[in-house]
């Protein structure tokens, strides 16, 4: 009797060290993700700060979207972080000539330009233009790959064999030589380049999603949905889709890497070709032109860092969230 | 084996045949903006000129007649490996491919060169001191390699060496003075001199980034195949290190690496665009990069399907050399 007071005692008040610990915050996280992957963290914070170049006060001008200053079908002011206008030409105080090829000052922190503009200022103004055409083409890759790749996987018969080969020849496609082709026979567009892009990210972003499907689809949660009647179309879009989003978030982070750097290889080749708003590729290009007279190369090494470390950034985020959400895709 | 390469050559075909429809068709999305680009440039001022000198455009770009009569003309051609008349200089496509391939496959080779030479021995040191501080160093220098493009790194050069205390600029050539591909005779004698200087640093330079791709790959074949029973019984035999890892793990460790390497061959002409238009190397890259500003139409869709039959038919050897390098694999 008293044994079994005794021992019914810690169940109605558990001691101290069997309570669940609490659950770590956000901050602690954040801290757990640093320590773990310092790369990773590396990778989040150089993306942050692209992401800060291009934050500035929106303008009450709505309109259809549009590249790159109405993005998001609202007008974006100069981003906080730009000191100047980007096509603001500055003039020697004692001479008033235009102040070509200035090293760097306490005004002009990278120096200026052939045309006399602030060179740090137009590096911040076109990493707008570098994201978001990421993110277009991107958005464009993810919808139109990731259907093409369920529907290839999910009925699998001709209906695969003719969607992978035609998969096949655009990947037999020279990918840069047909989007500065496409970006030469339209008066430049951004918008024309972004869905060039994505168009070029479908094959690969189809081709992992199809992979990805080809497993899922033989999991016992597909099976009892087919048996308890769902439709193809449900069963794609409630039970496989929502399975497959963490390969895809991997791949788009990946593949916003990826698009950045199309995006200056094909302004780099084809300056002439595409819109002449501030352009990393494009401020690269100039100074491979005018070598001489960038006597310090603080021009080139504004792009040239500008595109290195913004694609370092999504690609090392990109890995770091590979481990933490899809151990499987780990390659390497 | 053989049922299984006719499939494949069968498929190919296909896939070549794709791509030249898709050629066709993105050159036809908009023929208006072309023909009066072109049609600008003609001398003639006569009223009703500019109407002629369309129709006259038309006739070059074989873009008269409706677009079923061009198709059929254009895949007749094709058939008949008639890759026609190149817009700008007059001359046989097929023959100008010729005489530019070479200078892109010898840079092409050169570049796969020194990536070997590089990654080979220092994938081996990386995983070999798998986590000491070599390791580390050699992958922080491989991670920094794949996230610079090349055309950064190649304008970063270029204005390194152009700069005062070396002042060096790589001489200007057309593909005359450099190495023929053999079946196409330029009959001009080659200087070897001027041929190296031009090659050398685009081969650094891409030779680099390719080589940080292998050296990851062949890191972590290695460190797969270090830990299979076969070596651990190398190492109990008492076999010195130099054997075991030369003899034992590297030769299984390489026929990944080799696909890799297959796979880089199919993309030897067409991946060097960037570095060719950067260093001026008269090859493949830079002429269609040129033919595309011009509208070239003969030119842009010959080399674009050269480029797809190269691929196509490189990764098709590359399937069946790996079977045989590999006696465990067999194809169904």
């Amino acid at each position: 009797m008293q044994g079994e007071q005794q021992a019914r005692a810690p169940v109605l008040a558990p001691p101290a060290e069997w309570a669940l610990p609490e659950r770590p915050g956000i901050p602690s996280n954040i801290w757990k993700f640093i320590r773990r992957k310092p790369l990773g963290a590396f990778g989040v914070f150089l993306v942050l700060l692209m992401l800060a170049m291009t934050l500035g006060w929106p303008k009450a001008e709505f309109g259809a979207p549009q590249l790159p200053s109405r993005p998001l079908g609202f007008e974006l002011g100069k981003p906080w972080l730009a000191r100047f206008d980007a096509e603001t030409t500055f003039r020697d105080a004692e001479s008033g000539r235009i102040a070509q090829y200035f090293l760097p000052s306490a005004d002009h922190w990278l120096g200026t330009d052939k045309g006399g503009r602030d060179t740090y200022s137009r590096m911040v103004f076109a990493a707008r233009r570098s994201l978001f055409i990421g993110l277009w083409a991107l958005a464009f890759a993810t919808v139109v790959g990731t259907t093409i790749g369920i529907i290839s996987a999910f009925f699998r018969g001709w209906l695969d064999t003719v969607i992978q080969r035609l998969m096949d020849s655009f990947q037999a496609f020279p990918a840069l030589l047909i989007l500065i082709l496409l970006v030469s026979l339209f008066n430049p567009d951004l918008t024309i380049l972004a869905i060039g892009l994505g168009f070029v990210g479908v094959t690969s972003v189809q081709r992992i999603v199809r992979g990805v499907v080809f497993s899922t689809r033989e999991q016992p949660y597909i099976e009892a949905a087919k048996v308890i009647g769902a439709t193809d179309t449900r069963t794609m879009v409630f039970h496989i889709l929502p399975n497959i989003m963490a390969p895809i978030i991997v791949l788009i982070s990946v593949g916003l890497g990826a698009v950045i750097l199309a995006e200056a290889a094909i302004s780099f080749i084809a300056p002439q070709r595409v819109p002449q708003d501030p352009s990393w590729g494009i401020m690269l290009n100039v100074t491979r032109s005018f070598l001489p007279p960038d006597p310090e190369g603080y021009h080139t090494l504004a792009a040239g860092g500008a595109i290195v470390f913004s694609v370092l950034g999504f690609n090392l985020a990109g890995d770091a969230l590979r481990d933490v959400l899809d151990p499987r895709l780990r390659v390497g | 084996m053989q049922q299984y390469i006719l499939q494949r050559v069968l498929l190919n075909l296909l896939v070549i045949f794709m791509v030249a429809t898709l050629v066709f068709l993105v050159l036809r999305i908009d023929t208006d903006f072309v023909v009066t680009q072109q049609a600008a440039q003609t001398q003639i001022t006569d009223p009703g000129a500019t109407e002629r000198a369309r129709d006259i455009v038309r006739a070059d770009l074989g873009l008269d007649g409706s677009i079923f009569v061009q198709y059929r003309t254009y895949l007749w051609n094709i058939s008949h490996l008639d890759l026609g008349e190149s817009f700008a200089a007059r001359e046989d496509v097929i023959d100008e491919i010729g005489n530019r391939i070479g200078p892109s496959l010898e840079l092409g080779l050169l570049q796969i060169m020194v990536a070997l030479l590089v990654a080979v021995p220092i994938g081996i040191i990386s995983a070999i001191r798998q986590d000491t501080v070599i390791d580390y160093v050699l992958r922080f220098f491989s991670i920094a390699l794949l996230g610079i493009p090349v055309f950064v790194l190649g304008v970063l050069v270029l204005l390194l060496v152009a700069r005062d205390p070396i002042g060096y600029t790589p001489p200007l050539t057309t593909y005359r003075d450099l190495l023929p591909f053999p079946p196409f005779e330029t009959g001009r004698g080659v200087d070897v001199w001027v041929n190296l200087q031009i090659m050398f640093m685009p081969a650094i330079i891409g030779g680099l980034g390719t080589g940080a791709i292998i050296m990851r790959f062949l890191r972590s074949q290695m460190l797969e195949v270090m830990r299979q029973d076969y070596v651990r019984t190398a190492w109990s035999k008492g076999l010195q290190e130099r054997v075991i890892i030369l003899r034992h793990a590297l030769k299984n460790a390489l026929i990944p690496v080799l696909t890799v390497v297959g796979l880089l061959l199919g993309t030897l002409v067409s991946a060097n665009v960037v570095l060719e238009t950067i260093f001026v190397i008269p090859g493949i890259g830079l002429w269609v990069v040129n033919a595309i500003g011009q509208f070239d139409y003969p030119v842009i869709q010959g080399v674009v399907l050269v480029i797809a039959v190269i691929l196509v038919f490189v990764n098709l050897l590359v399937d069946i050399s790996y079977a045989w390098l590999d006696p465990r694999i067999r194809f169904g």
